[in-house]
């Protein structure tokens, strides 16, 4: 215990951890101040306009999809205004839509925050990434090179129960901070949309949605300050997370993406990590296979294929618990200059 | 043996791609016992430090037996660490810590009063700096909060290496003075160092260690005496026949510009009886004691020679240097 409070502590002083801080502040104040001065609270004829057109909107998805069953049961009236149909009618079945058109669709220079909750959680998430995996790698990193972690040990010369309780306190507290980021930021912005905006409707659904998306964030974040940690404490350096990164994206992501479209290789982005992450946020996300239809000319072929969000976190897991088992077993034996 | 600092056999191989496989420290044996103030000396690159970071758990030993307060270490160290204070060669620090700061959060960690920063920060003098960020320290300021880190615990033991490292002379003298009141009140210190001098001054004991391997250990007296060759410089008014009649009395004469050197001559009064009774006279007659840095140096130098084979404890070892493997005997007897 006294070896979290005293981790806490460090970490707390670090002057990287605090500019970090300064720079989610600065980034937090900066997004609500333009969002403050770019949405003015809608007057009640823009909100009866706006919903007038999104009640028209629906009504003509509606009216397209029964046009579009009257051509199926062969009316005559499904052919007037010669519109294209599509050959399956579910296409246009309004009730099979991801959403349908609301108020908020309409209102223009208002922020609404139903609509933009999501986009801001990305942002925020992001953020946090970033912070925990530089904070992450910079704890150790910094700690490893200026003889911090040979200075405890002295102390404590249990290299697990040391190392052990850096990643636990650097994890409590990026979670800590991830959790009070994440309330004032929907605060804030719940009271822009209150305040000079316009709130949209919010249901049971839509806090469920974004809690899950919040959930997902915060479990991401949380991955990517262990790997920080884990790279700097394999590499010994702080830029040794960094630059493993940085390779990893170049050689990687960017090259070996391209090396596998030349050679072909079938779904390819199940290679690729950048895949996992983004079926992880987004739950589930569809990707194409050109090496799927490529003897189809006269059929349908559907191209694509699904990566949901649990492969996904178990790759991200598996990707985890390897650097930092693999970081653990270094630690353990490792002459400490 | 049962002493606060046992080591025996002690072996580490440092290997990597571009220096390839170099051999620290070669079977090395260290003892210290209970309120010693023990030095610990050895040339650059000796292992003198790889063996202070073994002992302390920083590094793997590839072999060897080493047990620190009774306790075998690495494996029970935690066992006794709070009793144990160390800084390991230049201890570095984050510079944007205040040294409060750096030592309260060592005293945190280590369930240690953070009351007790301020008493310590005062012993080494540093008592009106402490709450100064470490990077505007000197190095003499660094070394001083390493000690007080070290003694933040109230150590029984006490292993410095290198604590004179950067200090200016006032700083050596503090450090002494520091070190001798730790010493009185029984607690056993472990100093590393290369200035000799100082060595000599404080500690009662000393172990001398060249490439990796214990050349000499014992009391630092015995040590000495061990090279005492019973030597006394000459002057007289007429060297030439002084260098004659001292040759005539079979005692070993090594003729200098301005002086003899006088060899086997247990009681200077007999080179003054000899020269006396044939009308020389004596203008200088200066008994010739090895200091540390001599014995040091022929010590270590001799262990530098690479044709020439190592000693250590109970190895065999070249004739031509047939004083080192008894000293080392009496060594360990002491």
């Amino acid at each position: 215990m006294n070896l979290i409070r005293a981790e806490a502590q460090r970490l707390a002083a670090r002057r990287f951890v605090q500019l970090m801080v300064l720079l989610l502040l600065l980034a937090f104040a900066v997004t609500a101040a333009t969002t403050l001065a770019g949405s003015h609270t809608p007057t009640s004829a823009e909100l009866a306009t706006a919903q007038q057109q999104a009640t028209a909107e629906r009504r003509d998805m509606e009216r397209e999809h029964d046009r579009c069953l009257a051509r199926d049961r062969g009316e005559a009236w499904a052919h007037e205004g010669n519109l294209y149909l599509p050959p399956d009618c579910s296409e246009l079945d309004p009730a099979q839509r991801d959403r349908l058109p609301v108020t908020a669709d309409y209102l223009t220079g208002v922020f609404t925050f139903t609509q933009q909750a999501e986009s801001l959680l990305f942002f925020l998430v992001a953020f946090l990434l970033m912070f925990g995996f530089l904070v992450g790698a910079s704890y150790i990193g910094a700690d490893l090179n200026s003889g911090g972690v040979v200075n405890l040990l002295l102390w404590r010369p249990r290299r697990l129960t040391v190392l052990g309780a850096k990643l636990g306190t650097l994890l409590g507290a990026v979670l800590v901070l991830s959790v009070l980021a994440s309330v004032a930021y929907l605060v804030t912005f719940w009271v822009i949309a209150h305040v000079a905006g316009y709130p949209g409707p919010t249901d049971a659904a839509f806090w469920a949605a974004l809690a899950q998306l919040w959930g997902r964030g915060i479990g991401l974040v949380l991955l990517g300050t262990a790997v920080g940690f884990a790279l700097a404490t394999i590499g010994r350096h702080t830029a040794a997370a960094l630059g493993a990164v940085v390779a990893y994206l170049v050689v990687w992501e960017l090259g070996g993406r391209i090396v596998l479209q030349i050679l072909e290789v079938a779904r390819p982005d199940q290679l690729l990590l950048s895949s996992y992450v983004a079926a992880w946020i987004a739950k589930q996300v569809r990707f194409y296979d050109n090496s799927r239809c490529t003897d189809v000319y006269y059929s349908y072929c559907d191209s694509t294929y699904l990566l949901t969000w649990q492969p996904a976190l178990g790759v991200l897991l598996l990707l985890t618990a390897g650097l930092t088992a693999v970081a653990f077993a270094l630690f353990r034996r490792r002459d400490l200059s | 043996m049962s002493g606060v600092i046992e080591i025996e056999g002690l072996r580490k191989t440092f290997r990597s791609l571009r220096r390839g496989r170099r051999v620290a420290v070669d079977g090395f044996d260290l003892l210290v016992e209970a309120g010693q103030v023990h030095g610990f000396l050895g040339p650059n690159g000796s292992g003198k430090t790889t063996t202070l970071r073994a002992l302390l758990g920083l590094v793997g030993a590839d072999e060897g037996r080493m047990t620190v307060l009774g306790a075998r270490a690495p494996e029970r160290l935690p066992q006794v660490a709070g009793r144990v204070g160390a800084i390991v060669e230049s201890p570095q620090f984050f510079g944007n810590f205040t040294a409060y700061r750096t030592l309260r959060l060592l005293a945190v960690a280590g369930g240690v009063p953070v009351s007790r920063v301020d008493e310590v920060l005062e012993q080494v003098g540093l008592g009106d700096r402490g709450h100064e960020r470490v990077k505007g320290y000197s190095l003499g300021m660094k070394q001083r909060l390493a000690v007080a880190s070290a003694l933040l615990k109230r150590p029984e033991l006490l292993i410095l290496d290198e604590p004179a490292n950067g200090l200016d002379p006032a700083g050596i003298r503090e450090m002494r003075d520091l070190v001798r009141a730790l010493a009185a009140n029984g607690v056993t210190v472990l100093v590393s160092s290369h200035i000799l001098a100082e060595i000599q001054l404080i500690c009662d004991h000393v172990t001398i260690i060249s490439r990796g391997r214990r050349v000499a250990a014992g009391r630092v007296d015995e040590v000495l005496a061990g090279f005492d060759r019973n030597e006394c410089l000459v002057r007289a008014d007429d060297l030439a026949r002084a260098e004659e009649l001292l040759r005539a009395a079979e005692l070993t004469v090594t003729a200098h510009a301005d002086h003899l050197v006088v060899g086997g001559v247990p009681d200077p009064a007999l080179v003054n009886r000899t020269l006396g009774e044939q009308g020389v006279w004596v203008r200088e007659l200066t008994p010739v004691r090895p200091d540390l840095e001599s014995v040091f140096l022929e010590l270590t130098g001799a262990g530098q020679h690479p044709t020439v084979p190592r000693q250590a404890d109970g190895t065999p070892h070249d004739p031509a240097a047939g004083q080192l493997i008894d000293l080392d005997i009496r060594g360990v007897d002491a």
